[in-house]
């Protein structure tokens, strides 16, 4: 069986960040707009 | 605003659930004997990629709504899919490439799936680039719409590349008219994580779609600039 777990590491720690990166973008837009 | 909280809850289990389709993918999937460790990077990239294509589909449809019905409601939500269509395109621009090093010995192939899935990225990148650029909302709706149209018309050709041309690309394993070409514990894991990214492509577009509705309101009060 090839030996590619580092590869695999990498694909979910990068779409992880993406995502939540993502919705923190979407909580701090939304919280500035609110802010009176 | 009740939208924007329910959003975010919706934002947040969706998330947790993530944690879990990682756990269930590692743990309790196993592992393809020929890919290894890396195949399993198709439950995060294949969901993501059924959430761009749908996404994009679901801001043509809300754009030609638009332009007969002249709704903002329309507007603001192809806006909200728009942008979290985007987000999922990174996805799967990000992860297909991470698990195309190891099984085809490159990073990336110019071949039609790819280039057109990067082609559609791109478009949409415009499509949200157009709408911070025009400063009418009614004309930056209507050209908004115009080419959300022309990116949904897109879909088909990037989902039916892979029978068009001769690509790297692998074919369908779960979308397609036949049986799954995988065994029944590793197509839960990848139907769990669609489900998944159904919730958080949900709860992505509530919020976005709510903070659209907000700036409009401070736009309206003259506060601050167009979305």
């Amino acid at each position: 069986m090839p030996e590619n777990g580092n590869y695999m590491i990498a694909a979910y720690i990068l779409g992880g960040v993406i995502l939540v990166g993502y919705a923190l973008s979407l909580y701090l837009r939304t919280r500035r707009s609110l802010r009176p | 605003m009740r939208m924007l909280r329910v959003g975010r809850w919706i934002t947040a289990i969706a998330l947790l659930l993530l944690v879990g389709v990682y756990v269930r993918a590692l743990v309790f999937t196993p592992v393809e004997r020929m890919q290894g460790l890396a195949q399993k990077i198709y439950y995060l990239h294949v969901p993501a990629a059924i959430w761009t294509e749908t996404a994009m589909v679901l801001v043509g449809i809300a754009s030609v709504f638009y332009l007969f019905l002249k709704d903002p409601r329309l507007d603001r939500f192809a806006a909200a899919s728009a942008e979290v269509g985007v987000v999922f395109a990174a996805v799967v621009l990000t992860t297909g490439p991470i698990w195309g090093k190891p099984i085809w010995g490159t990073w990336w192939s110019w071949d039609a799936r790819l280039t057109s899935m990067l082609f559609l990225f791109l478009l949409y990148v415009g499509y949200l680039l157009l709408r911070s650029a025009v400063a009418d909302p009614a004309t930056r709706a209507r050209y908004a719409a115009v080419l959300g149209i022309c990116g949904m018309g897109l879909v088909p050709f990037i989902h039916f590349s892979v029978y068009l041309f001769r690509t790297l690309h692998p074919m369908p394993i779960i979308l397609k008219p036949s049986a799954p070409s995988m065994p029944g514990s590793m197509v839960a894991t990848a139907l769990f994580s669609v489900g998944v990214f159904t919730l958080l492509y949900v709860g992505f577009v509530v919020q976005r779609y709510a903070l659209s509705y907000l700036r409009e309101q401070l736009e309206a009060a003259g506060e601050v600039g167009h979305a």
